[in-house]
């Protein structure tokens, strides 16, 4: 007790001492704020917050979902990648693999995340831009070539086709004669943030519900160990979202998920387990790490309190994250290099499962391999020189970090309490509510740079009179005809017969809400039907969404 | 007057609109009526709304890299529908090589990464609206100043050996300078040399030695466009013009703003030439 009453006069002494030293040396802002407008106080200590903190590995997860953490095996270091043809996306993959990485991670390009051909009308001068062009499962066993599918796991960046590209993935393992349960990896398959945020849609809300519910089926009894879905605030925080509202919205539509798994009448327990999460990581570096420690305690707590899920995997938020793309600046973009490090750091210690890191080259065009190097290189640092792996949650039991964890989980949740009055996460996409939330923030951040309320470097302060232009990736501009000729040439050559066919069935399955389309879309795939064949066939059915 | 009308599109399949978006809300706040494509437009689509919703200027906006491809089919378009005198301007990631090549297609103007709204509003108010623009692009180069320890030593070279004319000597207190006008075709070099040791070309003498110190614009308007600048974020040395030579009113712009050159703003009186 004297101790405390000690503790007390000390305070008072400091808070004295403070009012002092204000006279002279006034505080550079009248209030410090976070991303997410929570405040921050002058100091935090022991009267901050009344935490109790479980272990690590231990519900409601706080302080990470393993009971080792990094001591036992670092994050995954995976790298999004993808450019151009299958060919050359697979060199840069094996390039990255011998570099050290330890997960692959494929980007598409725009046609193919929109189910559209290479040589479609509305592909011209998309092909191979954004990421590798895949028309039919020729390309998809280029872009693998050499690549043991049994020891390599392979995240997709693929939402509205992602059971077309998951299927061609199944069948490259197959002609590798590697079982199907022994395949790892995500799709991304986040088809609500697609509306939200991303714009790669193709159908309409309660068809697109329909094909996920359906991967997660099939990969329950087929393809075990592959998540079957990464349910994205990236995209979120990127169209302009605060950390609080990306949280908030990626939750609420894991909720919407699990709504319509357990509506087709799948158990809870036996896909939550497969449910994985991709959250960004921006520059507030506390605030970030609160984050991730808040959505896992949360996560956990719908899960077991509302879900009533048994399985203890059920409750756990596995996470991949990606850096802050919308961070970057094309002004001195090696400045990039330090962002990205910040970030990288931020979801070390908010306890992430893997990771991106961004080359400083981003806001300039595609990443060259000098650039993807450097960036790989920043976690490897992270991971073996900072020695900030070698205890679990090293900020947990900070007084700064656990208030702003605890002020993190109120702000969300009050989000959630009105994503559930609205009528839930899908009707909420419906009538545009988290999309207006976005781009008023987005709006906000952009004044306050152009005020030089937000001092970004390099930016708006710090400026250089002559900036260097860095060399740059360049894709090739005769790739698309390539790509379109070497498109034509399969379909001279596959059976045409057993296209048809098997494009007849889906088409007829997909009129029976009930069937489960991943079988007649597999049997698709091995025929070489193509990316925008199979999505064609689907889009007369189902129709196509056209935006609010 | 009648608002500005701005279709503001997306050509592509990229989803990326969240600058789309913020330029729409910007440009709204300064007036103009924006007319927001949504996704995935071609660039039929987007000359067509172009035409029927009669506006005065098109916006596109990509960051997928389809750029090169996409931007000129949009001017193509519009030729179709006659409507080439739509000017269009765009905006995303572009590198800057490949700004050339879209200006030579007839986009008019780029705004690449971190680009200000405010100075896109500006663009198109007086792109559009030429009247609104108060002040005139400088005219010419009003002279080159070039310091010199003397002119007394310099001058020969230029009068004699090039045979240029000297038009007048003059000494400016304020700056504490002596200067000597030689005229060059429109223009003239002006030679500076320091009257005391607290004249800033004593100071430019003893940091750089001899040689150009600075480069004079001739302009219309000067307080306004001084007024212009300090709201685009550049960098004065004089936000309030002062009295120069020859009753000139002048300012000088940081050289940190423009390359390391240090440029003057000059404004003569009307009548003078």
């Amino acid at each position: 007790m004297d101790e405390k009453k000690q503790q007390l006069t000390e305070k008072k002494k400091w808070e004295n001492s403070v009012a002092q030293t204000l006279k002279r040396f006034p505080e550079r802002e009248e209030t410090f704020t976070t991303s997410s407008d929570i405040e921050v106080q002058r100091l935090y200590d022991a009267e901050s917050n009344s935490y109790k903190l479980s272990y690590p590995g231990q519900y409601p997860y706080t302080r990470g979902i393993q009971p080792s953490m990094y001591r036992s095996r670092f994050w995954t270091m995976r790298q999004y990648a993808g450019f151009g043809s299958a060919t050359e996306t697979n060199k840069r993959f094996r390039y990255l693999l011998d570099q050290g990485q330890t997960g692959l991670s494929v980007a598409f390009d725009l046609p193919t995340q929109i189910g559209y051909d290479s040589d479609d009308i509305m592909s011209e001068g998309e092909v191979g831009k954004v990421g590798v062009a895949i028309d039919t499962l020729k390309d998809m066993e280029q872009l693998l070539d050499q690549i043991p599918l049994d020891k390599v796991s392979t995240s997709m960046t693929i939402n509205a086709p992602a059971s077309v590209l998951l299927c061609m993935y199944i069948a490259v393992g197959e002609k590798q004669g590697v079982p199907l349960e022994k395949l790892t990896g995500t799709i991304q398959n986040d088809i609500l943030k697609e509306y939200i945020a991303r714009g790669t849609y193709i159908f309409p809300p309660k068809p697109s519900m329909r094909l996920i519910t359906n991967i997660f089926e099939f990969c329950q009894k087929y393809v075990p160990k592959f998540n079957t879905i990464s349910i994205s605030g990236y995209h979120i925080r990127e169209a302009g979202s605060n950390a609080v509202q990306e949280a908030a919205f990626t939750i609420a539509n894991g909720i919407a998920y699990v709504d319509a798994a357990i509506d087709s009448g799948l158990d809870i327990d036996s896909f939550a387990p497969r449910l994985a999460f991709f959250f960004n990581a921006h520059n507030n570096f506390f605030e970030e790490v609160a984050k991730f420690r808040a959505a896992r305690r949360i996560w956990a707590k719908i899960m077991k309190e509302q879900y009533k899920a048994k399985d203890p995997k059920s409750w756990k938020l596995r996470f991949h994250t990606q850096t802050g793309g919308s961070t970057l600046t094309a002004q001195q973009p090696d400045n990039n290099i330090v962002r990205v490090t910040l970030q990288a750091l931020a979801a070390v210690m908010g306890g992430t499962q893997s990771l991106h890191t961004n080359s400083r080259d981003e806001a300039l065009s595609l990443p060259t391999e000098e650039s993807a190097r450097i960036a790989l290189r920043t976690q490897q640092i992270i991971a073996h020189e900072s020695g900030v792996a070698d205890t679990i949650d090293p900020l947990g039991g900070s007084y700064y970090v656990e208030a702003l964890t605890d002020e993190m989980e109120r702000k969300i949740n009050d989000y959630l309490d009105h994503i559930k009055e609205i009528g839930g996460a899908v009707q909420a996409v419906e009538e545009g509510y988290m999309q207006r939330e976005i781009h008023q923030n987005a709006y906000e951040i952009q004044k306050r740079i152009e005020k030089e309320e937000e001092i970004i470097v390099g930016l708006n302060k710090f400026k250089l009179d002559e900036e260097v232009n860095p060399d740059l990736l360049k894709v090739d501009e005769a790739l698309e005809k390539s790509q379109i000729e070497s498109l034509q040439t399969i379909r001279n050559e596959r059976n045409q017969e057993a296209v048809n066919k098997a494009l007849a069935e889906l088409k007829e399955n997909a009129k029976h809400a009930q069937t489960n389309l991943m079988p007649s879309i597999l049997e698709a795939v091995r025929a070489y039907a193509s990316v925008g064949e199979i999505c064609n066939v689907l889009r007369e059915e189902f129709g196509e969404y056209t935006g609010l | 007057m009648k608002k500005i009308r701005v279709l503001v599109a997306k050509p592509g399949l990229d989803g990326h609109d969240r600058g789309a978006l913020v330029i729409a809300q910007a440009l709204r706040d300064h007036g103009m009526e924006v007319i927001y494509t949504g996704l995935r437009q071609s660039p039929a689509q987007i000359a067509q709304a172009a035409v029927q919703e009669d506006v005065d200027v098109i916006g596109l906006s990509s960051l997928s890299g389809a750029h090169r491809t996409l931007f000129p089919k949009v001017l193509e378009e519009l030729e179709k529908r006659n409507a080439s005198d739509i000017p269009v301007i765009a905006g995303g990631v572009i590198p800057s090589e490949d700004i050339p090549y879209l200006i030579d297609k007839g986009i008019k103007k780029i705004f690449t990464s971190g680009s200000s709204t405010e100075v896109l509003a500006d663009y198109i108010q007086e792109l559009i609206d030429p009247k609104t623009k108060s002040i005139e692009k400088p005219h010419k180069i009003a002279h080159i100043g070039i310091a010199v320890e003397s002119i007394d030593y310099a001058l020969p070279f230029y009068t004699d050996s090039l045979g240029l004319e000297l038009e007048m000597v003059e000494q400016v207190e304020s700056e504490g300078v002596k200067i000597a006008f030689i005229k060059i075709g429109e223009t003239r070099l002006e030679l500076l040399e320091p009257l005391n040791d607290s004249s800033s070309v004593r100071k430019f003498l003893d940091k750089k030695g001899e040689g150009i110190h600075h480069i004079a614009l001739e302009v219309d308007d000067i307080e306004t466009r001084l007024q212009q600048l300090n709201k685009q974020g550049i960098k004065l040395i004089n936000e309030k013009a002062k009295t120069g030579a020859h009753n000139s009113q002048i300012a000088f712009i940081h050289p940190k703003a423009a390359n390391g050159v240090l440029f003057e703003l000059c404004q003569h009186e009307r009548n003078e030439d």
